[in-house]
């Protein structure tokens, strides 16, 4: 018999959907998006922000996602991973996560707290070679 | 989203309201900003958003949050709409019946408290979601599986509440519940089962306790908030065998239910397998602007020539045998004959063996691709679900899918059904998908929505789950002595909850204060 009451919040594989536009997938600051000052941050935050970029973004962000599907339709196939990235700004991260893009649904502050969303943005917007590289999707599951 | 106040509730005492909700969870889980409440908004609503806006959210942490949480609606009479993760996708995903009403997000709650190998069961809070407890059983190397519907966003408890199911022998999710805890609408804490001793081993073992037994009165229920269930697990077996097989013609699903019933019903067929048009993947793989630009559905002309392209039949079936080869192999020898009286084709086998990978397996292995369906149409993309369960024959499904596609036809939405057989019913499944931006698309669903339902009742079917908008019609169904069902619901529903503060118009259940809501 195994028992092991355990806190648990992230989840290494998950698929995330997100559909963006060409017209605003560069994800230039613009008015109206929130001002978030170029992180300085510490190894083990870029870290913490790839945990959480897999475990809240992958369920539609990774290979073979729902948004991987979409952002490759629209943009081609060399921008349809999220995690491999250059051009977007963490406040164009942050802003379509809350309001969401076309297919993309807007995201809680409960589902995605604001402490957890910086650091998702200050990860994905990091160079990528600052960047860790993706775990493999974990199966090939379809929906039957 | 402007601020929508719950009825009878000033904006003073709303605002009180949420001060002391802040006071127990504190302030940054009180979500209460215009772009907050756009976030607990159906995200995939066919038009009909305006009629169920969310006035804030409050996010407990914990079942004795929860309870403070629920005596301060008392207080200040404002109603509650409890959601586990808020991913009831094509039902209404988070957000409430009636307009005003502040939605209590358990996702914060995502403790898995306990996972027992031996009995096969897990105990976890509302906010667990399908990938964690997948996660979980990986990382700690349990032999245990999940049953895991098609689209794993979302909470375990949650799909189990609204009846969702996945593939599985342990696919019925509502079945699998052995014990809850449980805040009432008055803040007090109930354990159902022999969760109401206080020492018990037996929670999660035994399901009915002592008395009436009252795990499925919380089902799809708006009594109380389901915050620790426990949840049987499948062991692992030692083998799997698939068999996938695609069936030419639309009338074949009639033979091939009739050929599968008994042997689900013998246990020949463990798993509930579902039976589904080809839409179904090939909106998961294309836009229907790549096969056909016409107005109303796509012509059946046009579907054949998809279906060449993807090699897909018109239906398309994975049944899955779950136990020890050598079983499996008999049982497979069974199906391939009484397949054999109606199809040359063969089946395609997909072996697995404990130690290969497990996404070969026909374990519940989480995924969320099948949100890709939604964009079939292009714009922004939702879909509505027409569940209707009906009696596992070929003389029901094929009048209902006949029924229900000239229906698609004749309204101008693409045809994408399925069936899930279980022992003794089917569940006929029927999306409808959209652009939630195209008003003349949304307003077209939602008619073909009300004529299924009334078409239907007619024959006596019920549906298992319905959107928001829908549940009164549904509800209203359920006619038998001039409606008993409802009236009993509803007076169980003014004694647990004299303020109507839980959830109200859930299923068609208003409680007093509301019940002029009724749709």
């Amino acid at each position: 018999m195994r028992t092991k009451p355990r806190l648990r919040s992230l989840a290494p594989f998950m698929i995330f959907a997100v559909t963006m536009s060409a017209a605003i997938a560069i994800g230039m600051a613009r008015p109206g998006f929130p001002q978030v000052k170029p992180a300085e941050d510490s190894p083990q935050q870029l870290e913490e922000g790839n945990k959480l970029f897999y475990a809240r973004c992958g369920y539609c962000h990774l290979a073979g996602g729902t948004g991987t599907i979409m952002l490759g339709r629209r943009l081609g196939k060399d921008r349809a991973l999220l995690g491999q990235r250059t051009d977007l700004t963490a406040a164009y991260v942050i802003k379509i996560t809350r309001v969401g893009l076309n297919s993309m649904p807007p995201h809680t502050r409960i589902e995605v707290p604001d402490s957890e969303l910086d650091l998702i943005a200050a990860y994905i917007t990091r160079p990528a070679s600052a960047r860790t590289p993706a775990p493999p999707p974990p199966n090939g599951a379809t929906h039957e | 989203m402007p601020l929508v106040l719950p009825p009878n509730v000033s904006e003073k005492n709303f605002q009180k309201a949420l001060d002391a909700f802040a006071g127990v969870v504190g302030r940054q889980w009180v979500l209460a900003t215009d772009e907050d409440r756009n976030t607990y908004m159906d995200i995939y609503a066919p038009g009909d958003a305006d009629e169920h806006i969310p006035s804030a959210a409050v996010g407990p942490q914990s079942a004795e949050e929860v309870q403070a949480v629920v005596r301060i609606a008392n207080e200040y009479k404002v109603p509650l709409w409890p959601i586990s993760r808020g991913k009831n996708l094509g039902y209404g995903a988070a957000a409430p019946r009636m307009s005003g009403t502040v939605v209590l997000d358990l996702g914060r709650m995502k403790r898995i408290l306990d996972v027992n190998e031996r009995f096969g069961y897990c105990l976890i809070e509302p906010g667990v979601g399908f990938f964690d407890l997948f996660a979980y059983l990986q990382e700690h190397k349990i032999p245990l599986w999940m049953s895991v519907p098609a689209n794993a966003w979302g909470s375990v408890v949650g799909n189990a509440l609204e009846r969702g199911y996945g593939y599985t022998p342990y696919g019925d999710n509502t079945r699998n519940i052995c014990g809850m805890e449980i805040v009432l609408p008055n803040g007090d804490m109930v354990r159902t089962g022999t969760g109401a001793m206080s020492n018990s081993p037996c929670w999660q073992l035994f399901k009915y306790g002592f008395g009436p037994s009252w795990d499925q009165v919380f089902v799809q229920s708006n009594f109380g908030v389901v915050t620790k269930l426990g949840m049987w697990l499948m062991p692992e077996p030692e083998a799997t065998l698939g068999l996938n097989i695609q069936l030419p013609n639309p009338d074949d699903v009639g033979w091939a239910v009739d050929q599968l019933q008994p042997l689900r019903l013998s246990g020949v067929l463990q798993q509930s397998p579902s039976i589904g048009n080809s839409l179904r993947i090939v909106a998961a793989q294309s836009q229907r602007s790549q096969w056909y630009q016409g107005d109303g559905a796509m012509p059946d002309d046009v579907l054949r020539t998809v279906l060449d392209k993807f090699n897909l039949g018109w239906w398309n079936i994975n049944l899955r045998l779950y136990g020890y080869d050598d079983v499996n192999e008999a049982h497979a020898k069974i199906i391939k004959a009484a397949f054999a009286k109606h199809t040359q084709k063969q089946f395609e086998i997909v072996k697995w063996h404990r130690g290969d990978p497990i996404a070969d397996s026909g374990a519940g292995v989480p995924s969320a691709t099948a949100l890709q369906i939604i964009n079939w149409r292009g714009g922004r993309g939702g879909h509505l679900g027409f569940s209707p369960v009906l009696p596992p024959t070929s003389e029901h499904v094929l009048k209902q899918f006949h029924s229900t596609k000239k229906r698609y036809e004749e309204i101008g939405v693409d045809y994408y059904g399925s069936f899930t057989l279980f022992e003794r019913y089917t569940t006929n499944i029927n999306m409808m998908i959209y652009d939630r931006d195209d008003t003349a698309m949304t307003t077209k669903v939602r008619s073909l929505f009300k004529v299924l339902v009334a078409d239907a009742a007619k024959e006596g079917y019920s549906e298992y789950r319905t959107h928001l908008s829908d549940m009164d019609d549904v509800a209203l169904t359920f006619d038998f002595n001039n409606h008993a069902l409802l009236r009993l619901n509803e007076t169980v529903k003014d004694a647990l909850d004299p303020n109507g503060i839980l959830a109200p118009g859930k299923q068609g259940i208003w409680p007093k204060a509301f019940r002029g809501a009724r749709a």
